[in-house]
């Protein structure tokens, strides 16, 4: 007696068997599903500290600062500077800029100062595709202040851009 | 060694040394190449490697073994060879018993294995060292956390005597009082650190005292697991706040002592 | 007898679908629009006076739905659903099966030319009638591409009315040469194909170059169109740095400024060139499927020979193709960062990380299934057994290869594994997570692949060129400083910061490709008239070997239809990155898990329909229909149906 299975029918299950196989790999790894932005809603009466709420809230959302390039507190070979204790360096990082002009700066137009050992890469934010508002850029500011520093933005602080 | 646990590498070299020796046939080089790195996998390194990359490299061997066994007539059927006999000859009958009883007790027993595992939580990312303050106040004394520093770290030139003198308070400091979860090499294993999670801190690593500012290591000395910010969570931290049970200078001292017991210097203001 | 039955299969496949289909429209009329007037009409008959309280209610109900249908005002929908699949896997199932298809057509053309050019260069008709082969797969594959593409053009109007009219907005004045070309690659293709031996070498040599021109022509515009959507400008030095900057081509509203910058955007000539090298890869693996299909059908062991060679060659053409794709992707993607950090580092980083480690799979199953197939290819050789010794090692670099490149950055693990690794990355293990081990593994997978295509050349064969041992060393030494220099690369790339270390994928790169080029020039002088040890007996292969070249083709498709969802997801909302959002239900991103199940399916149809052309493209082959021996099969099926 000899067991044999059909050519056709092995063409069938090899074509099934290969496909359900890929599928499954893709079912095994971290499954997620990442929507839209919803509108972050900033009004007049925020304080300072609701800013930096709102900020941390942009930082991992709208303005993409965490998805994949900075982080807050790792070490080893980073893609782009740790943003640990950012509030406290930012008014030592360039000579002749306070640490809201040193942020703003970063941010509005990133490529004027880059932190030594990395590489430019970052897209001015104010723009598309994150295109954040000024007043969404001064809550990701007393967010970034508030690592490390004391938040003093307010939504009437001039950023100067 | 290299991160890996060398009894276990030297055993399977051995057993390859042996088949090497008897000049073993292809299927029994198969079948070693794939238990061997599973027991290496499992067991050959210090720190085991998650279970799900282990499954994806002994799939990736698995595949290539097929690949060797059958890429020609000649191999093929030299590999099967064994099987076939087993199957067969009269002389097998017992062994080919005993491998139809091992097979599915094998199968039986992965089963048991892989559901016999304690519960656990699902894992979350966390950050691992949390943003600090910009100052704190420790027994009424406000400390700029930018620019502090351990007061006791230039005796290390200046007065090499007093500083052993600090060194010496500040081991008995951390024996009388670290140790039980830092562990007596700080590794982070002391003797209540496997009832804890997140796990203490491992004090030779060298991605944790050599990056941080003393005054950072001082922060989390004073305050603790209490003193950790908000946006960190979820921490389940069993840090004590030492400012509770330490003087300002005892506390320095154990900072001044764990650094130099692990060889490093604190990260200089500014450094990157 | 079967084929009797098959006809009559199809005859009520066909009577059932133009049923199904009227019933369908019929339904879908009645659904969208009922017509007030029909009831109302009935009414009348019966009179005013006559109607009781449930027949008024029913009639006044009627006359306010009436009532209302006139007096809404038209609407421009922005969006419209498909009900359980959703219109974005309408839209997505639909395109991949076209891109499947197109491509397939854009690739057989380019390498049946090629060979029917050896072949009238070699004078050997063996070559022509394989082209010839390959060409009879074009022509039910092309009316395939273009109902798809009609079938896509029509739910992207239906499902996506808006957006797709901002499309044609700004690119309206490429529609119009576009259906032109369509009508010059229909003219050739037929006369390609029908004219084969009809014309004089020269002149159908000439028809296929010009249906190669005007297949990647098209191509070139219909690749503007989606680029567009992922990158709407060109590249240019404004401010005198010395670095491109993004120079938009439309205003902010979207407003059209310049078709030639939408057109000639910044990440169109990289998908250009990228789409060119995977569809020979694509193609040939689908023609080599095909080649194996047929060898497995075959009766004798001439068929068998012919198809076995065809498969060979068939693979060998994706695998060509294949080499300097991870090159062609590399260049993809740089340009990708280039034109914006953000999708860089969504792409390599972010959302779609994982999907990496996925076609790290696929890729490392098809270098394995390639040199598989190689090594079971030896088995043709009389004397064949030389360079088996060497497959062991080759095995090795490439699981070794393949392990690297399939070890993910952050490895998916539980509580008590974090806690003993003391983080979330292992502390061995993390090295080779790392870009600098990954593009390693994947210059040196490129090396042994093509080692085992030398090995296989080699088997049979003596070389008898005088200085042979002097060249062999030559390619020796090429072939491992290559190597050793890659790896170095890699090593090293440990000791430097982030920006030095990204610039060392260029000579690792370069370094693989000139010891491609410098071997391949050096082999064949060598291996000119070489003496052989024995026949090649083509056919003489086992038969795993067909089902391997099967595996490829199906880990080809797969791994197009994955990363047409990544270069799609990339834009994530946006229908135009940056400039257009997308606020339809569907704009989110889909898991990983649900893209694949969505590719799978793809994959699926699209093998299904293959499996037609490949049938109706054998039938050629067939006998023909002879009145006399089908007649009782014949006899017996009419009576079957006045029964």
């Amino acid at each position: 007696m000899k067991l044999s299975v059909p050519m056709p029918l092995r063409l069938v299950l090899l074509v099934l068997g290969t496909t359900a196989f890929y599928m499954y790999l893709g079912q095994i790894v971290p499954q997620k599903e990442s929507h839209p932005p919803p509108p972050v809603l900033i009004n007049a009466e925020m304080t300072t500290e609701d800013l930096v709420t709102v900020g941390a809230e942009l930082a991992s959302g709208k303005g993409q600062c965490l998805v994949g390039c900075h982080t807050v507190g790792q070490s080893g070979p980073l893609r782009y500077p740790d943003l640990d204790g950012i509030g406290g360096r930012a008014a030592t990082q360039v000579d002749g800029l306070s640490d809201l002009e040193y942020l703003a700066q970063s941010l509005y137009e990133p490529a004027v100062f880059i932190v030594p050992g990395f590489a430019d890469g970052m897209q001015a934010i104010n723009q598309p595709p994150i295109n954040l508002s000024d007043d969404e850029i001064k809550a990701v500011i007393a967010w970034l202040q508030s690592l490390g520093g004391t938040p003093n933005v307010t939504l009437d602080t001039d950023l100067g851009y | 060694m290299l991160g890996l646990n060398l009894p276990v590498v030297i055993v399977l070299a051995a057993v390859g040394g042996v088949l090497a020796w008897r000049r073993a046939n292809t299927l029994t080089w198969l079948l070693y190449t794939w238990v061997a790195l599973w027991a290496f996998f499992k067991y050959g390194f210090a720190v085991p490697i998650p279970q799900s990359v282990a499954t994806i490299y002994l799939g990736i061997t698995g595949l290539a073994l097929v690949c060797f066994a059958s890429s020609s007539r000649e191999r093929l059927s030299e590999t099967a060879q064994p099987i076939v006999r087993l199957i067969l000859e009269p002389r097998y009958r017992l062994a080919l018993a005993g491998l139809l009883v091992a097979l599915p007790a094998l199968a039986a027993y992965n089963v048991y294995a892989d559901l016999n595992v304690p519960l656990e939580a699902p894992g979350f990312g966390r950050e691992v060292h949390p943003p600090p303050p910009t100052e704190m106040t420790v027994h009424d004394e406000t400390v700029d956390m930018a620019t502090a520093e351990n007061p006791y770290l230039h005796y290390n030139h200046d007065d090499p005597e007093l500083y052993g003198e600090h060194l010496e308070n500040g081991r008995r400091i951390y024996y009388e009082n670290c140790f039980w979860c830092h562990g007596d090499g700080m590794g982070g294993d002391g003797m209540f650190a496997h009832g804890l999670n997140p796990v203490p801190s491992n004090f030779n690593d060298v991605g944790t005292l050599p990056i941080l500012q003393s005054s950072f290591v001082h922060w989390r000395i004073a305050k603790g697991a209490p003193g950790l910010p908000g946006a960190g969570t979820p921490w389940d931290s069993m840090m004590p706040a030492w400012e509770k049970f330490l003087t300002t200078e005892e506390m320095w001292d154990v900072n001044l002592f764990i650094y130099d017991f692990n060889g490093y210097e604190p990260r200089a203001l500014g450094q990157h | 007898m079967t084929r009797n039955r098959i006809l009559f299969g199809i005859g009520v496949l066909a009577f059932v679908s133009v049923i199904v289909t009227v019933r369908l429209g019929g339904f879908l009329v009645d659904n969208e629009y009922r017509q007030p007037d029909r009831q109302v009409a009935a009414q009348e008959e019966l009179g005013e006076a006559e109607l009781v309280p449930r027949q008024q209610g029913i009639a006044d109900e009627q006359a306010a739905d009436e009532a209302e249908a006139r007096a809404r005002p038209y609407e421009e929908a922005e969006y419209r659903t498909v009900p359980f699949v959703g219109s974005r896997v309408t839209v997505w199932v639909l395109a991949q099966l076209h891109l499947l298809f197109a491509a397939f057509v854009l690739a057989v053309p380019l390498f049946a030319f090629i060979i029917e050019f050896v072949g009238y260069v070699k004078k050997e008709e063996r070559y022509n009638k394989l082209a010839y082969e390959f060409t009879k797969l074009l022509s039910v594959s092309f009316s395939m591409t273009a109902t798809f593409g009609a079938f896509l053009t029509f739910a992207l109007i239906i499902l996506y009315p808006k957006f797709t009219n901002y499309l044609m907005h700004i690119f309206s004045p490429t529609f119009l040469p576009y259906v032109l070309l369509f009508f010059l690659e229909a003219l050739f293709l037929y006369s390609y194909y029908y004219g084969w031996g009809k014309f004089g070498p020269r002149m159908h040599l000439f028809l296929g170059f010009m249906l190669n021109i005007v297949g990647t022509a098209i191509m070139f515009i219909a690749n503007a169109w989606l680029t567009f959507m992922m990158s709407p400008g060109k590249r240019d030095d404004i401010d005198g740095d010395g670095v491109p900057d993004f120079v938009s081509a439309v205003s902010e509203s979207g407003a059209l400024l310049s078709l030639r910058d939408a057109f000639f955007n910044f990440t169109w000539m990289p998908i250009n060139i990228h789409r060119i090298i995977a569809n020979v890869a694509f193609g040939g693996s689908i023609a080599a499927a095909y080649a194996a299909f047929r060898y497995l059908q075959a009766k004798s062991d001439e068929e068998r020979a012919h198809f076995d060679w065809m498969g060979y060659v068939g693979n060998f053409v994706a695998i060509i193709a294949f080499l300097p794709l991870p090159f062609a992707g590399y260049y993809l993607a740089a340009e990708i960062y280039a034109f914006s950090q953000t999708l860089g580092i969504q792409m390599m980083g972010g959302t779609f990380s994982w999907l990496f480690v996925l076609q790290a799979a696929l890729i490392g199953n098809l270098f394995l299934g390639a040199n598989y197939y190689l090594w079971l290819g030896m088995g043709r050789m009389e004397g064949g057994v030389h360079f088996q010794k060497f497959i062991k090692w080759l095995l090795i670099a490439i699981a070794l290869c393949f392990a690297v490149w399939a070890t993910p950055r952050y490895a998916i693990s539980s509580v008590s594994e974090i806690a003993a690794m003391g983080g979330s990355s292992h502390p061995q293990l993390s090295y080779l997570g790392q870009m600098s081990a990954k593009n390693t593994a994947v210059n040196i997978l490129i090396l042994s692949t093509y080692m085992s295509f030398l090995l296989y050349r080699r088997t049979g064969r003596q070389s008898i060129h005088p200085h042979r041992q002097l060249l062999t060393r030559a390619q020796a030494i090429v072939f491992s400083s290559a190597a050793a220099l890659v790896i170095f690369y890699g090593v090293y790339g440990y000791f430097v910061d982030s920006a030095t270390r990204i610039r060392f994928a260029i000579p690792q790169v370069y370094s693989v490709l000139a010891a491609l080029v410098v071997i391949t020039v050096i082999d064949l002088p060598l291996y000119r008239n070489a003496a052989q040890s024995g026949e090649t007996k083509w056919g003489r292969i086992p038969a795993v070997s067909q089902y391997a070249l099967i595996f490829i083709a199906l880990s080809f498709t797969w791994l197009m239809g994955l990363m047409g969802y990544v270069r799609s997801g990339l834009r994530q909302e946006w229908h135009v990155y940056g400039v257009i959002l997308d606020t339809s239900p569907d704009a989110y991103t889909p898991s990983l898990g649900f893209a694949t199940q969505v590719v799978s399916v793809t994959v699926l149809i699209f093998f299904g329909l293959i499996g037609v052309v490949f049938w109706l493209s054998s039938l050629s082959g067939k006998k023909d229909y002879a009145p006399g021996a089908a007649a009782e099969d014949g006899g017996r099926l009419e009576g079957g149906q006045a029964a």
